[in-house]
């Protein structure tokens, strides 16, 4: 992230770099200008990736501390939102293992044979794509939230998660055909 | 419509917004770009069901990390105290056509001064120097980077030598960091001889290197 000014209200936003620079030479408070910037940005793929609201910010804060743990290791401190988004991303896995531990799949599953024809609601929707998710790898599941619930470009994608292009389309493909094929058990 | 269990190549374009469907080039087979939508419109409607995470976690977060140690304790005049000095050995071998790589070992109880235009800065008494030697004949310049400078490629520059072996020593503190060289101020060369290397997070290593209270170093 750069720096921002702005000649109006005169607010400097401070980049990354400068942040973490001030953290590492004993400024600890300057941490929460990073915890803030980042919880508002990856709210949302959290919350997707985890699929459960309360675990997602468990994964967050987790990500956070072990992210404060760790960076004196964090070489580009200018890329430190793509470097925390890492850290976030293993601890949203860990969470979606820790739920697939306790809550069994066929629990959610999406293919209910009396519901086969039904009209679903449009909260019924969400969480019909809510199960189908869960049934996706993880790589899948990663890729298919950034493209389609928070309209990353592949570009993007590629900055944060550090695959190419091309890589993270065929998992979002994979993910659409398996997509596809759990959801398409609800029509 | 029959039932597909994948979408088309071309469903799978106009899903990546490569085709807008309309004017945009081949036109999808109506049940098929129904499919497409529907799934986009899920998507979207699960979107709208996610909020936004409340700040009392940036206090959590922030309560925890008080009550940890310092994300890092070397800043600019933890150098600059009377040193407790070892003298250290290079241990280096030859690494790819033209950076070899090298590191850093130790006579750990023999402490002897650094002359003095060595040394890239002074330090505490729970320092110690240590000397990085990197073999490159043909560089045009060699840093090193690590944990202890904030990994500025352009703060420990390193000397050229004889036979193209280009070092530094550098006062580092009692604990562990991690490091790279940085041949031509873009090249990151990992120690291939380091006990330890680990992931950076952007898909290289870095090396590792402990500094224990007694001098010993390891790498």
């Amino acid at each position: 992230m750069q720096a921002v000014t702005s000649s109006i209200g005169r607010r400097v936003t401070s980049s990354d770099g400068a942040v973490v620079r001030r953290v590492l030479t004993g400024d600890v408070e300057a941490y929460r200008l990073l915890v803030e910037r980042y919880r508002v940005e990856f709210a949302r793929y959290a919350q997707a990736a985890v699929g459960d609201r309360d675990a997602a910010q468990d994964a967050m804060q987790e990500a956070f501390i072990r992210a404060y743990d760790a960076l004196a290791t964090c070489r580009e401190p200018d890329r430190f939102g793509a470097w925390f988004f890492r850290i976030l991303t293993n601890q949203c896995r860990n969470a979606v293992a820790r739920r697939r531990s306790r809550v069994s799949l066929e629990d959610v599953d999406p293919a209910g044979g009396d519901r086969a024809d039904a009209s679903l609601e449009r909260g019924e929707l969400a969480e019909a794509l809510d199960a189908a998710l869960a049934r996706l790898t993880p790589e899948q599941r990663e890729a298919f939230v950034m493209k389609h619930v928070e309209g990353r470009s592949y570009e993007e994608m590629a900055e944060l998660l550090g695959v190419g292009v091309d890589a993270l389309k065929m998992r979002v493909h994979r993910a659409r055909d398996a997509m596809r094929t759990m959801m398409g058990a609800l029509r | 419509m029959m039932e597909r269990d994948a979408f088309s190549r071309e469903a799978q374009r106009y899903l990546d917004g490569e085709r807008s469907g309309v004017g945009g080039g081949v036109e999808l087979e109506p049940g098929e770009r129904a499919v497409a939508d529907r799934l986009l419109a899920e998507a979207r409607a699960y979107h709208a069901r996610l909020s936004p995470l409340p700040s009392v976690l940036d206090d959590a977060v922030m309560e925890a990390v008080r009550r940890r140690a310092p994300a890092h304790r070397a800043g600019p005049f933890h150098w600059l105290v009377a040193p407790q000095t070892v003298r250290v050995r290079p241990f280096w071998i030859p690494v790819l056509a033209a950076a070899a790589a090298l590191a850093v070992w130790l006579a750990p109880r023999r402490a002897v001064p650094v002359p003095a235009a060595t040394p890239v800065a002074a330090a505490t008494p729970d320092t110690v120097f240590v000397h990085f030697e990197l073999a490159a004949p043909q560089a045009r310049s060699v840093a090193v980077a690590g944990s202890f400078n904030g990994w500025r490629t352009d703060a420990l520059a390193m000397t050229r030598g004889a036979g193209g072996v280009w070092s530094v020593t550098v006062p580092l503190a009692v604990g562990e960091h991690h490091y790279d060289f940085v041949v031509d101020g873009s090249q990151w060369v990992p120690d291939p001889t380091a006990h330890v290397q680990v992931d950076d997070g952007f898909g290289g290593r870095n090396s590792v290197i402990v500094v224990g209270p007694k001098g010993l170093v390891r790498s």
